[in-house]
């Protein structure tokens, strides 16, 4: 209560101050006058600018600016750019019991390559159980992606739609159907493959990507993928040319490699 | 060098004098033009909005695509990663693009279609103006850009027109019908041998009553049977390597017996003309 | 009795009793900025007198980019740039959607439209010779102008993730793959990883909506201000062609004076 009555009683005071203060009329004041500034002379003496140019303020400036221009834009950059660098290892995907790929029959199967990216990752591959070579299976695996400008390749010879079985694996869905290719051809550009993936025909600059596989629990699992210079010799016969995984229509070997030094994974 | 920037600076001057002297104002003469223009361009995107749309009914599957109409579909079938029948083609403003990709069909010189050409003429695009740089502006006493233009025009229709109408090999199960009709192929063998035909991607290769692909040198093959009987395209079909054939497949190795027989039967009864 | 002043000049005073209320905003804008002045220095300047309708393919592809941008920022509000959710938003904008049908196809066949405009836009330019002094900066800018408006159709294309759009985009980044040295990081980025999924079509919309308009947009402005600049070009053809070289008299008997034009005629108008 007191409180009040004193902080009334101040208001009050300043209340009545400023009121005086505002109703009194200005009086002429007599302002100081600036320093005259100093005009050119009979030009003996040099021009002297009132604010004359700081060498330490221009630089100052210039350089916080470009400080403030990075702080900012490199960030911006790192992110749009770096993140699409940053690999991750795929996980091998479960392509089913080794028992769905009868030996020399050829089966087209469909997956999901990353199943918790979802259905984005679907991918097609071709696979051919070789038999066994050395007491262990051996698989051919081929991608369908054409390596000239990755275009879906198909396979050239009749397929069994009918029997087309879908198996549930523990991560998602994939489907297999029985296929005879005697070759694969692209309908992008007329890009054509022998049962090897080689190429026979049309632009593709190198042989079809291939995947590494292993058996796990009896399902055949699929792991890396990689790219494919040639390959000499069939089925579980072949000698495969095999480098890093690349893009479609850079070359892998020959002349033209070394325009492809540098692949992504390698700044991974 | 200064005499010709002289005269270039002259002319220009004597330019915005002219144009002082006895111009018209933009507004109302020459904007008027610009929009009568801008409503021709209005109208004709909104006339092609509504053709391409009564025209085209929703599609009967879930994710499949729309009906198609004067103008095309509404929208394909949803992206399907994993396919191994559609077969991709950009906008048609890039079919000239497009084409060039399929005319630089040696793997070594891919890269000059897929980047080189494009880049090259970006660059005398850019570079035009100091490549050429005479006052003449009339065209006839311009040869060289007249016949630069024209080339350029035609070159880039001609590949347009090449890019939209480029064959596509596979998708031939659809002409199965169409061919029995033409071709008046019997039942029995030779249609299954047709059905065989076209899911096998042979038109990959071969033309067939218009179906498929020419720009591999394989022969078309809609009268084959005038010069074939079923024994020899059986034995051919089978083995392209004893005929001399290096780059046919070797179907012997993958199709059964009873498959050789459809499509041999198929292509003896393939006498052409419908 | 006072005179009533006949139907004409009554007219007159109203209409000038009109224009005096509009100007009254229109003053107090122009003293606190200075735009109305603009605006009416770029409407009433003066152009050559025989300008004609070649000249107005610049303005259709202008409204065209218009038409664009207006159809574009409104799909944007139905449109989820996600792979599993861009296809059934697209599927509802086109059935569902009130009008959307219009506007989709206002947007996808305006395109189409923009892109045939530019080409026939630099064509007229090229054939006219308005790419000489001094226009060469406007051309160079309008060349740039071209590709980035190839990449907008580009990106664009993906957006309704249907089959179609998918395998282009497939196809277009592994062209850029193909490019030496650069080109496996340039696809890289692309594709925002290694393999086409949700940060491609994200970073693609991004493109699509943001930069790419933005700087066509930037340059379309810097363009505009050039021609206004500049002038237009009159028809090379045209016998009142603006700044053509005039023909000067013979000097009387002495004709080594007179420098002869090529091919006996002196270039024409700008």
């Amino acid at each position: 209560m007191p409180v009040v009555i004193a902080g009334v009683v101040i208001a009050a005071i300043f209340a009545f101050l400023w009121a005086r203060d505002v109703m009194t009329p200005d009086r002429p004041a007599a302002l100081a006058e600036p320093e005259p500034v100093p005009t050119v002379s009979s030009g003996e003496e040099p021009l002297v600018e009132r604010f004359p140019r700081n060498k330490f303020l221009e630089l100052t400036t210039l350089g916080l600016g470009g400080v403030i221009t990075g702080i900012v834009t490199v960030p911006i950059l790192g992110f749009a750019v770096l993140p699409a660098f940053t690999g991750k290892e795929l996980e091998g995907v479960d392509l089913g019991p080794l028992d769905k790929y009868p030996e020399g029959e050829w089966r087209e199967a469909t997956f999901l390559l990353d199943p918790a990216a979802g259905e984005v990752s679907r991918r097609t591959a071709f696979v051919r159980n070789n038999g066994e070579k050395n007491g262990r299976p051996s698989i051919t695996i081929i991608s369908n992606r054409c390596v000239h400008l990755g275009c879906p390749a198909q396979s050239g010879g009749p397929r069994q739609d009918d029997e087309r079985e879908t198996i549930k694996t523990e991560q998602a869905e994939l489907t297999l159907t029985p296929i005879q290719p005697a070759n694969f051809s692209c309908p992008c550009h007329g890009g054509a493959y022998d049962t090897e993936g080689n190429r026979i025909a049309g632009p593709p600059v190198r042989a079809l990507d291939r995947y590494k596989y292993g058996i796990v629990n009896g399902n055949l699992t699929l792991l890396q993928p990689y790219s494919v210079g040639k390959v000499d010799g069939e089925g579980s016969n072949a000698m495969i040319k095999a480098y890093g995984l690349q893009g479609p229509g850079e070359h892998v070997d020959g002349l033209e490699a070394f325009l492809y030094p540098i692949q992504a994974q390698d700044l991974e | 060098m200064s005499r010709a920037r002289d005269e270039r600076r002259t002319q220009h001057k004597r330019y915005k004098e002219d144009v002082e002297e006895r111009g018209k104002a933009f507004y109302p003469y020459v904007m008027f033009h610009d929009t009568v223009m801008s409503l021709v361009v209005v109208s004709v995107i909104v006339g092609l909005a509504a053709i391409w749309y009564f025209t085209a009914d929703e599609g009967s599957e879930p994710l499949g695509p729309s009906g198609s109409g004067w103008l095309g579909v509404l929208y394909e079938g949803k992206a399907d990663p994993g396919t191994t029948s559609f077969i991709p083609r950009p906008d048609w403003y890039f079919y000239f693009l497009f084409y060039l990709l399929r005319i630089f069909k040696w793997p070594d010189t891919v890269v000059l279609g897929t980047v080189g050409v494009p880049t090259i003429a970006l660059m005398l695009l850019l570079a035009l103006p100091f490549i050429d740089t005479r006052r003449e502006r009339r065209l006839f006493r311009r040869p060289v850009a007249l016949v630069a233009a024209i080339l350029t025009i035609v070159s880039m229709g001609v590949l347009t027109y090449k890019g939209a109408t480029a064959e596509e090999g596979t998708g031939a199960t659809g002409d199965v019908a169409r061919w029995t009709q033409e071709n008046n192929l019997p039942a029995g063998e030779a249609q299954e041998g047709a059905q065989l035909f076209a899911e096998s991607g042979c038109t990959n290769c071969h033309t067939y009553l218009g179906s498929g692909v020419a720009n591999l040198g394989a022969p078309e093959l809609s009268s084959i049977g005038q010069s074939i009987d079923k024994a020899r395209a059986k034995a051919y079909v089978a083995n392209p390597r004893a005929f001399g054939n290096n780059v046919m497949p070797v179907y012997g190795e993958t199709l059964t017996d009873q498959q050789l027989d459809q499509i041999a039967a198929f292509l003896e009864a393939s006498k052409g003309g419908g | 009795m006072a005179v009533v002043p006949p139907p004409s000049r009554r007219r007159k005073r109203r209409m000038d009793k009109v224009l005096e209320i509009v100007n009254i905003p229109l003053d107090w804008l122009e003293e606190r900025s200075g735009l109305v002045g603009g605006v009416k220095y770029f409407l009433f300047r003066k152009v050559p007198s025989d300008m004609n309708w070649w000249h107005t393919l610049g303005s259709a592809t202008l409204t065209a980019f218009l038409v664009q941008a207006g159809t574009g920022v409104i799909l944007a509000m139905y449109y989820h740039p996600h792979p599993d959710t861009a296809y059934e938003s697209i599927r509802h904008v086109t059935h569902d959607v009130t009008l959307g049908w219009l506007v989709r196809g206002m947007h996808r066949w305006g395109a189409s439209v923009f892109i045939i405009l530019l080409f026939l836009h630099m064509g007229r330019v090229f054939l006219f010779g308005a790419y000489k002094y001094p226009r060469e900066l406007n051309w160079i800018v309008g060349v740039l102008i071209l590709p980035l408006a190839m990449l907008e159709g580009f990106t664009g294309y993906l957006l309704p993730w249907d089959q179609t759009a998918y395998w282009a985009t497939v196809v277009g980044i592994n062209l850029n793959g193909t490019g030496p040295f650069v080109g496996p990081l340039l696809a890289q980025f692309l594709r925002g990883g290694d393999e086409i999924g949700a940060e491609t079509l994200t970073r693609f919309y991004a493109m699509h909506m943001l930069l790419l308009p933005g700087a066509i947009a930037g340059l379309i402005g810097l363009h505009l201000y050039l021609v206004v600049r500049l002038g237009v070009s009159s028809p090379p053809w045209s016998p009142e062609a603006a700044g053509r070289d005039r023909e000067e008299p013979e000097p009387s008997g002495s004709t080594g004076l007179v420098r002869p034009g090529p091919r006996g005629g002196r270039p024409r108008g700008e």
